[in-house]
């Protein structure tokens, strides 16, 4: 278990090593920089050539990736281009607004998409399976996009129930701004989870040691709960690792809808005005955070069910 | 007809009416009659910018799928290939040289890498669609090896390679053939997957121009006047919908039928 959870967090310290070389070169490749892009109107060549340097950036790629990465290592993430704060301010300020998304999307998704996918593995081919089967296929093929159009139409415009957009405030403090974001978000993630709980609910079941318990007497139940659950939570929590992918990719199209000032929002602006240290800093705190739920996944994972050769 | 072959068929049309309309759409010679902002004039009205709904739908699908299905089909040449080879080699080192750095690019959020590219090419059809490829190369490498594992280790490739068969023969001939089964059941999904994503980027405005005809990009531009003029959105979000789910199903088919293969195998 041990040598396990250790050649994992090898995998990821490496992973984070090239994670950082990748978001430092894709951000650097972007074409134009912040210099030309806001004062090619106002200055002359020479002096966008004088600004350049001031940024840093006139030196070559591997000094500033140097430069760059041990400020990182610091802590300090460099300072925006457009703002001229810290980024490590417009990490701390928009993260909030995420976190508190993805989190409280989570606290309905997971412990609904468990017991969905276990009610409809424990009837497996039934009518209740079919139904539910049916209603996630459909469900899952629905852009977010679209599912955020609608819901914003009906109940905001249609019928003035819910904000249809941010109207400044706490998302904590007035959680009628949550409703309609959650609810979009909800939809995919609880058909994707759902489904991998029910297939591992379903093998489970089928399988040679579920028989011999049964065999033996063990209630229902203890069952369900004690032998089928862990080995049927295996492929919910790999998936719900890939669901972050999902969810992020979510959260991003339901910011902007919403005009939620968070992470996605801060990325596009950033991207968009070629704030090139805020998107460098922003992408790194996300290939992180990507990085830990995955490392954290195959932890839990190996711990429910030991395997030794989880890893080629 | 069955129940089961009459929602294949369903499945199957799902697919086929925006395919149809986004390679036929365009070569219709149909006349497009710019009129007032989400007016009720044509058979669908007019989106925000006063632009015939229906026009806007026959040239718009292009773009929106076409994007998508080059990505898949560039993510399976690229990743099928990396996969076959990891499989079929008998040398660990090259094995693991190609799989393990794909390992490490696998947490990378697809959106966000797509975001980037997407903002940095402006407007470039081509860099979205190799990008949304990008992401999905690690995922179908490993798909490929894990399914061609079996076939390329058996007594069949042995025998082909004793009697000096080529590599293309061997690899795309045989144990290609075997990983067909798993690869379309795959393709639904991830042809889904891509759609989602080249749809995606479209939306927030981080790919094609804001006035472009594509599907998703409409959904995006005409979304304040749902109320005014719901074809302008319902119609390309429907069209995009019925693709995706349509897949969806006919992947959820072919599980289920590789499943019962399998099962009567035994």
């Amino acid at each position: 278990m041990r040598s396990y959870a250790a050649q994992r967090a090898g995998l990821a310290v490496v992973q984070l090593a090239v994670l950082s070389v990748l978001v430092f070169v894709l951000t650097s490749l972007l074409p134009g920089d912040a210099a030309d892009l806001r004062f090619t109107e106002t200055l002359t060549p020479s002096q966008v050539a004088a600004l350049r340097g001031e940024l840093g950036l006139d030196q070559p790629p591997v000094e500033r990736f140097v430069h760059w990465l041990g400020n990182v290592l610091t802590g300090d993430l460099g300072t925006s281009l457009i703002s001229g704060g810290p980024v490590v301010d417009i990490v701390r300020h928009s993260i909030g607004a995420t976190l508190v998304l993805t989190l409280a999307t989570l606290a309905i998704v997971v412990p609904l998409a468990v017991a969905l996918g276990i009610v409809m593995g424990t009837r497996e081919n039934g009518r209740v399976d079919r139904t539910i089967t049916s209603i996630t296929l459909a469900l899952s093929a629905i852009p977010d996009f679209v599912i955020a159009v609608v819901l914003v139409a009906v109940f905001s415009l249609k019928l003035g129930w819910l904000p249809a957009t941010w109207i400044g405030g706490n998302l904590l403090s007035s959680p009628a701004l949550l409703i309609l974001p959650i609810a979009v978000l909800f939809g995919r993630t609880v058909c994707l989870l759902s489904r991998q709980v029910r297939a591992g609910t379903v093998a489970a079941l089928n399988a040679e040691y579920v028989t011999q318990a049964r065999r033996l007497g063990i209630p229902r139940r203890q069952l369900l709960l004690r032998h089928v659950l862990p080995n049927a939570a295996v492929p919910g929590v790999q998936e719900l690792a890939r669901t972050g992918d999902t969810l992020l990719g979510g959260v991003l199209v339901v910011e902007a809808i919403f005009a939620i000032p968070g992470f996605a929002t801060a990325l596009v602006d950033g991207v968009e005005t070629r704030d090139i240290p805020t998107v460098q800093g922003l992408t790194l705190v996300l290939a992180i955070a990507a990085l830990l739920i995955n490392l954290g996944a195959d932890l839990v994972c190996n711990r429910l069910v030991p395997r030794t050769a989880l890893l080629r | 007809m069955s129940p089961r072959s009459v929602r294949g068929w369903f499945a199957a049309a799902l697919v086929m009416v925006p395919l149809v309309v986004a390679v036929l759409g365009p070569l219709l010679p149909y006349d497009a009659r710019p009129g007032l902002p989400y007016s009720s004039e044509g058979a669908l009205g007019t989106d925000g910018l006063g632009r015939d709904v229906l026009g806007l739908l026959l040239v718009g699908g292009r773009s929106a799928l076409g994007m998508a299905i080059g990505a898949v089909v560039l993510a399976y040449v690229v990743g099928g290939l990396i996969g076959l080879t990891a499989a079929s080699t008998r040398h660990r080192w090259l094995d693991e040289g190609m799989m393990r750095p794909l390992d490490v690019l696998l947490p990378l959020p697809s959106l966000l890498v797509i975001s980037v590219v997407a903002v940095g090419w402006r407007a470039s059809a081509l860099a979205i669609t190799v990008a949304v490829a990008m992401v999905n190369v690690p995922t179908v490498a490993r798909l490929v090896r894990a399914a061609a594992l079996d076939a390329a280790s058996g007594p069949v490739v042995e025998a082909l390679r004793m009697q000096r068969e080529s590599w293309c023969t061997i690899q795309l001939g045989y144990v290609g053939r075997s990983v067909l089964g798993p690869v379309a059941a795959d393709l639904g999904t991830r042809i889904t997957l891509a759609v989602f994503l080249v749809a995606s980027v479209n939306f927030l405005g981080l790919g094609l121009s804001p006035t472009a005809p594509d599907w998703a990009v409409s959904v995006s531009r005409n979304r304040e006047g749902l109320l005014l003029q719901p074809w302008s959105v319902l119609a390309p979000a429907l069209l995009l919908v019925s693709f995706t789910l349509g897949f969806n199903l006919l992947a959820d088919r072919l599980v289920h039928r590789s499943r019962r293969l399998v099962d009567s195998a035994r």
